[in-house]
């Protein structure tokens, strides 16, 4: 038989081997669990460089905000706005029939406003514009709350879009509003771009067209089409 | 006086160091690997903001899309988190009163900005571009994962450089067409075929560049 070392020392060798069991499992613990700090950083590299990225904090400002705005009462080039077709959808006085220049009405253009309606107008109006959005949807129940409504909520029902009063809205109008907004609704000028708010409007008169159209209105070639679907029990 | 004797299972120790000496190190690049990993110190970063906004509400059950508040992502490098006006949008008038709201109140009226945790964070000399992989058929779903069942968001990818290139180098599987770009249910692995991805690859010219300048200037 082999002489064995004192029983302090075979016993401290096996203590020492189960203790490197412990990194890995606790590697494995942090790897599967979410951690409210982040990580130290060893190995700094160039990864902090003294300079500022978007939306970055710099303290030397009042605001912390390393991005400025353009100091009040300044004009960049190209943005006198006097366009008042181009940015206020009105011509002379009254609200444009049209769409301005250099815009025209492709279905391109149209499918580029169904896309940003989708994205930013649909929320509240729903996709067809019955005033049927999720938003929509939500703050409703938050007023029909049986102990009055929760936290203040003051929601008017979002506007459908295919209201008779609605219906009547000129192109430019319809800009207008995307862009400024109308009572309860807040103006969308600064999240949605120029063009994309005129493709919108195009797109709300093509919704409001579609949502009152009869069989008529249908090319003939299409309407063996829609009639199918609509024995699947679904009107497209 | 007699003389030290290494006693008897001295003998064992030769062996025993040559054994350690074989495993530690082994053992020391398993560690340095498996734990210092981006995978491990990165991922999984879920700092407390100062408003527990839910994406799983907002993005989730609302389905609102991804663009209607981070604005800028198919236009700049940047994906811009909102301003307060567009959170006021609905909020003058939902909860206007809620109490986890309070940030966002004193931001809009003192104009100040809510001071959100940056999470996602790259080194200073990689220059990532949002707009560049957007509108090119990678999806939001890709790099942050299913953001719109998190109620309060962390870092799903280690954003480490081997990760990027994971992708640069095999784009396919994760390409999906713009349209569904922020269809976050949305996965290209299932719900398109190989030809599928072939076709997009070939229509949206997809070959990225491993080419160190693409990223590091």
């Amino acid at each position: 038989m082999i002489p064995l070392p004192p029983r302090w020392m075979i016993f401290t060798g096996i203590l020492a081997a189960c203790a490197l069991a412990i990194p890995p499992v606790v590697i494995a613990r942090v790897r599967a669990t979410p951690d409210e700090n982040r990580a130290v950083h060893i190995f700094f590299d160039m990864d902090f460089q003294p300079k500022f990225k978007s939306q970055a904090e710099n303290p030397l400002f009042a605001d912390g905000r390393a991005q400025r705005y353009a100091v009040a009462g300044t004009v960049a080039q190209g943005e006198t706005m006097l366009d008042s077709h181009l940015y206020e959808g009105a011509v002379n006085g009254k609200w444009a029939e049209t769409l301005p220049e250099g815009m025209s009405m492709t279905p391109e253009f149209l499918a580029r406003g169904q896309q940003r309606y989708n994205i930013y107008c649909s929320v509240c109006h729903g996709y067809a514009g019955w005033g049927d959005g999720t938003v929509n949807k939500r703050a409703m129940e938050l007023m029909s709350n049986s102990e009055g409504p929760v936290q203040g909520t003051s929601w008017v029902q979002a506007k459908s879009l295919h209201d008779p009063l609605v219906r009547e809205h000129q192109l430019g109008m319809l800009y207008n509003i995307a862009t400024n907004g109308i009572r309860n609704m807040a103006g969308y000028g600064a999240q949605i771009d120029l063009e994309d708010r005129w493709a919108i409007a195009a797109y709300v008169q093509a919704l409001q067209l579609s949502q009152d159209a009869s069989l008529q209105d249908v090319p003939p070639e299409l309407r063996a089409n829609l009639q199918t679907n609509s024995t699947q029990g679904e009107v497209k | 006086m007699s003389r030290f004797l290494f006693p008897k299972w001295s003998n064992l120790l030769l062996p025993t160091i040559i054994a350690a000496a074989l495993t530690i190190p082994l053992y020391a690049v398993f560690f340095v690997a498996y734990g210092f990993s981006p995978k491990t110190l990165e991922v999984g970063y879920q700092p407390k903001q100062p408003v527990p906004f839910s994406h799983a509400l907002h993005a989730g059950e609302l389905g609102m899309d991804c663009r209607y508040c981070h604005t800028s992502v198919e236009k700049a490098a940047h994906a811009s988190v909102p301003p307060t006006q567009t959170c006021m949008n609905c909020h003058t008038q939902i909860r206007p009163q809620s109490p986890k709201l309070e940030p966002v109140r004193e931001s809009y009226e003192t104009g100040l900005p809510v001071e959100w945790t940056r999470i996602h964070k790259l080194p200073d000399f990689a220059y990532f571009d949002h707009s560049a992989h957007v509108n090119r058929g990678i999806g939001c779903v890709s790099c942050h994962g299913r953001i719109d069942t998190m109620e309060v968001v962390y870092q799903k990818s280690p954003l480490s450089m081997g990760w990027c290139l994971e992708c640069h180098r095999n784009p396919e599987i994760n390409l999906r067409p713009t349209s569904e770009i922020t269809n976050l249910g949305f996965d290209s692995a299932t719900d398109l075929t190989a030809e599928d991805r072939e076709a997009l690859k070939k229509k949206y010219h997809i070959s990225p560049s491993e080419d160190c300048s693409t990223c590091h200037r």
